[in-house]
């Protein structure tokens, strides 16, 4: 019923987004008129380009989800994303696009006149990248799951491939006219279905929510099971059963006692109205008091709260800054003000956007219980729009919400590959269009695959590591050596190292399954908290130890991020600028793939 | 960098720069060598911009930081409702973004007066 609207929808959006990029290329021929172009481009909407870029797949279903599973705690997820960007706004946003710089490593090598700097900020724009991929490929997964059933992977094969296809064919470049319409379609696709779901579900009054506990089913329920899941049931009830139930085969109503079963992948259950819902085995079943606490309750449970809170706020608000794929943006600014006045746009953009993920996370605790049964929660705003609405009228919502999904995949995935193979390609496998395409496809292949064994991790849980990592890594190196004269090369190498080692070892222990309670999962798990100070120590200390590697004209350096550009010289001195920087055309695409 | 007498002929290829228009100011030059006093200068801009920047950090670190450390001293305040809605759900789905927004604003507005200030300065002497 909703399918064709929604593959309807999804068509369109990649076309479009297809057809504003190819327009956006004939207007951006050369690096020359890029930059003609840039200075024209308004803050507001070089802002609305920012927010399009950086609003994932976490943002539009990871928070909503986690808010839902783990309680409302999980929305700091979003005050972070959004602070993170008033932290850029004061320390970074005018410095950086004075300097010139156009990447993480242009900035690492321009102003520590270090090679070897630079090797280690494109390896660690590599790692960023990828764990921020491997969700969006996640959600893709999700939502054509949601729309059409079957398996996970077959989302994420698919936006794997129409991302790498874009990118290696130079068909999909991160055009800001491209970025600023996705911010707005995925705001609209939130904000209609979220109104109307508010004005039309008979839900219990929202403030019920901090009363009796939520789950039961208000009306007939169907839940569908795509991993194999262990219920308890609390009361004995009679369902309505398609698939496997504790090893027997049902097609027809059963009574389920009291106790606990397994339910096999590809099961269908239906409760009916007023029934309790199950407990599932292994996820979180938190009270009312504990579910609207203020504070994150990891994998569901109150395991040292204050600490893993501040962790994730340390993570996001330092790690918006060490986005790769969101800095680039800042360098089509026209100056210094200018860069401020767009960052400041941002916030108040993503400010109006984050209302939105609260109010599906509520929504979706009164309304859809079932998610917590069958483990799918990620997916709630997906399936409320079905829920709330039959006939066109649903079939319309959920085809909204679905395209608003997928343009958030799209953008910000493309930015990332393009940011990736951008790397690789300059810093790696040799310049050159083909190196370019050739790194994008190695990429995109490589992400497709590792894409499809995320499947049980939240969206919202891996966005929050590549932000740790951002944080432990280009946080420190971004505001030391634009407010701090002694940072030298060794001591930006050796923090670099640090905290990036540290960060990506420990999510990866946590990926893995090690340390699930207490302080290691705190510390494993929300890792910035101890990341972050390890590597700000790092270059400090390395740096005062070598002040012989301090660069000779590190005045002329401090001045280039520094001065307004009304008191520069006639002719601005550019020394961060590699020689080739002449010929690299800003979204990181070999100027010649553009000229055909 | 100053030039003294008239200036080299060139030829005319574009509308000249703004920039360049402007008498060339002795102290910009200072700016830009490598003794104390053009450190001296350099080094009270970048201050004068960093004290801007903490004016409205700080305040933006204790609104994030005080809620999750109140809710841990007083954990009834997860039951606390206004208007029938819960606490938190108004501060973290909405009702922290417009100070935070304002304090972006309002730092945009005082580092721009800085540098128009900074700008002045330098055309005076």
């Amino acid at each position: 019923m909703t399918e064709p609207a929604t593959i309807a929808a999804i068509a369109v959006v990649t076309v479009i987004t297809a057809i504003i990029s190819a327009r956006g290329i004939r207007i951006a021929r050369t690096p020359a008129d890029f930059m003609v172009a840039a200075r024209q481009v308004p803050s507001f909407l070089n802002a609305s380009a920012i927010s399009g870029e950086y609003l994932s797949a976490a943002s539009f279903l990871g928070i909503a989800g986690l808010a839902m599973l783990e309680g409302l705690g999980a929305l700091w997820y979003a005050v972070g994303y959004a602070a993170g960007y008033l932290v850029l706004l004061v320390a970074v946003a005018a410095p950086l696009r004075r300097f010139g710089a156009y990447t993480i490593p242009d900035f690492a090598e321009g102003r520590l006149e270090s090679a070897q700097l630079r090797r280690a900020a494109t390896g660690i724009v590599l790692v960023i990248c990828g764990f921020y991929l491997l969700p969006q490929l996640k959600g893709a997964g999700l939502t054509l799951q949601v729309a059409f059933g079957g398996p996970e992977w077959i989302g994420v094969v698919v936006l794997g491939i129409i991302v790498t296809l874009g990118i290696a064919s130079g068909g999909m470049k991160g055009i800001t006219l491209v970025q600023a319409f996705q911010y707005w379609l995925k705001i609209t696709a939130l904000a209609i279905p979220a109104l109307f779901l508010v004005m039309v579900l008979h839900h219990p009054p929202i403030g019920s929510i901090s009363g009796a506990a939520p789950h039961t089913f208000h009306q007939r329920t169907t839940i569908e099971f795509p991993q194999s899941e262990e219920l308890t049931v609390t009361r004995s009830v009679v369902v309505d059963a398609v698939g496997q139930l504790d090893g027997t085969t049902l097609d027809g109503p059963v009574t389920v006692a009291t106790g606990t079963h397994t339910v096999h992948a590809g099961t269908t259950l239906i409760f009916p109205a007023g029934s309790s819902a199950p407990r599932v085995h292994d996820s979180p079943s938190l009270t009312a008091q504990e579910w609207t606490s203020p504070l994150l309750h990891l994998g569901g449970e109150p395991n040292h709260p204050l600490a893993a809170t501040y962790g994730i706020l340390l993570a996001t608000v330092l790690g918006a800054m060490g986005l790769p794929h969101i800095l680039v943006r800042f360098y089509t600014n026209k100056d210094g003000q200018a860069a401020r006045r767009t960052t400041a746009f941002v916030l108040l953009l993503l400010g109006c956007f984050y209302v939105l993920p609260a109010v599906f996370a509520v929504l979706g605790r009164l309304e859809a219980p079932g998610l917590y049964v069958s483990g799918q929660t990620d997916s709630v705003v997906l399936v409320l729009p079905r829920l709330a609405a039959t006939g066109f009228l649903g079939a319309a919502l959920g085809a909204l919400v679905a395209a608003g999904a997928f343009a958030a995949f799209l953008s910000t995935s493309s930015g990332l590959l393009i940011s990736m193979a951008g790397a690789l390609s300059h810093d790696i496998m040799g310049r050159g269009v083909r190196a370019f395409r050739l790194s994008a496809i190695v990429i995109g292949v490589v992400m497709t695959g590792l894409g499809i064994f995320v499947a049980g991790i939240s969206i919202n849980v891996l966005v929050g590591w590549a932000f740790a990592i951002a944080a432990s890594t280009f946080c420190p190196l971004l505001l030391l050596g634009i407010w701090w004269r002694r940072l030298t090369w060794i001591g930006a190498l050796g923090g670099l190292i640090l905290g990036g080692s540290a960060s990506s070892i420990a999510v990866i222990l946590t990926m893995v399954g090690v340390g699930k309670t207490g302080w290691p999962a705190v510390l494993l798990g929300e890792p910035a908290i101890w990341t972050v100070p390890l590597a700000f120590l790092a270059m400090v200390f390395l740096s005062l130890a070598t002040p012989r590697a301090l660069p000779l004209d590190v005045t002329q350096k401090l001045l280039a991020l520094h001065l307004p550009e009304r008191v520069r010289p006639p002719a601005p001195r550019r020394p961060e600028l590699s020689p080739d920087w002449a010929s690299q055309p800003p979204e990181g695409i070999p100027a010649r793939a553009t000229r055909t | 960098m100053t030039t003294t007498g008239p200036p080299p002929r060139e030829v005319v290829r574009s509308a000249p720069r703004r920039a360049s228009n402007r008498p060339l100011s002795p102290v910009r030059d200072d700016l830009y060598q490598a003794d104390a006093y053009g450190r001296e200068l350099l080094t009270s801009l970048m201050r004068a911009q960093a004290g801007v920047s903490l004016a409205v950090l700080l305040p933006a670190i204790t609104l994030l930081a005080i809620y999750p450390l109140l809710a841990v001293l007083v954990p009834r305040l997860a039951n606390f409702e206004v208007l029938g809605l819960p606490l938190t759900l108004i501060i973290l789905g909405g009702g922290i973004y417009p100070p935070l927004v304002l304090l972006g604003y309002w730092y945009v507005r005082r580092a721009e007066r800085l540098e128009q200030r900074f700008v002045e300065l330098l055309k005076e002497k």
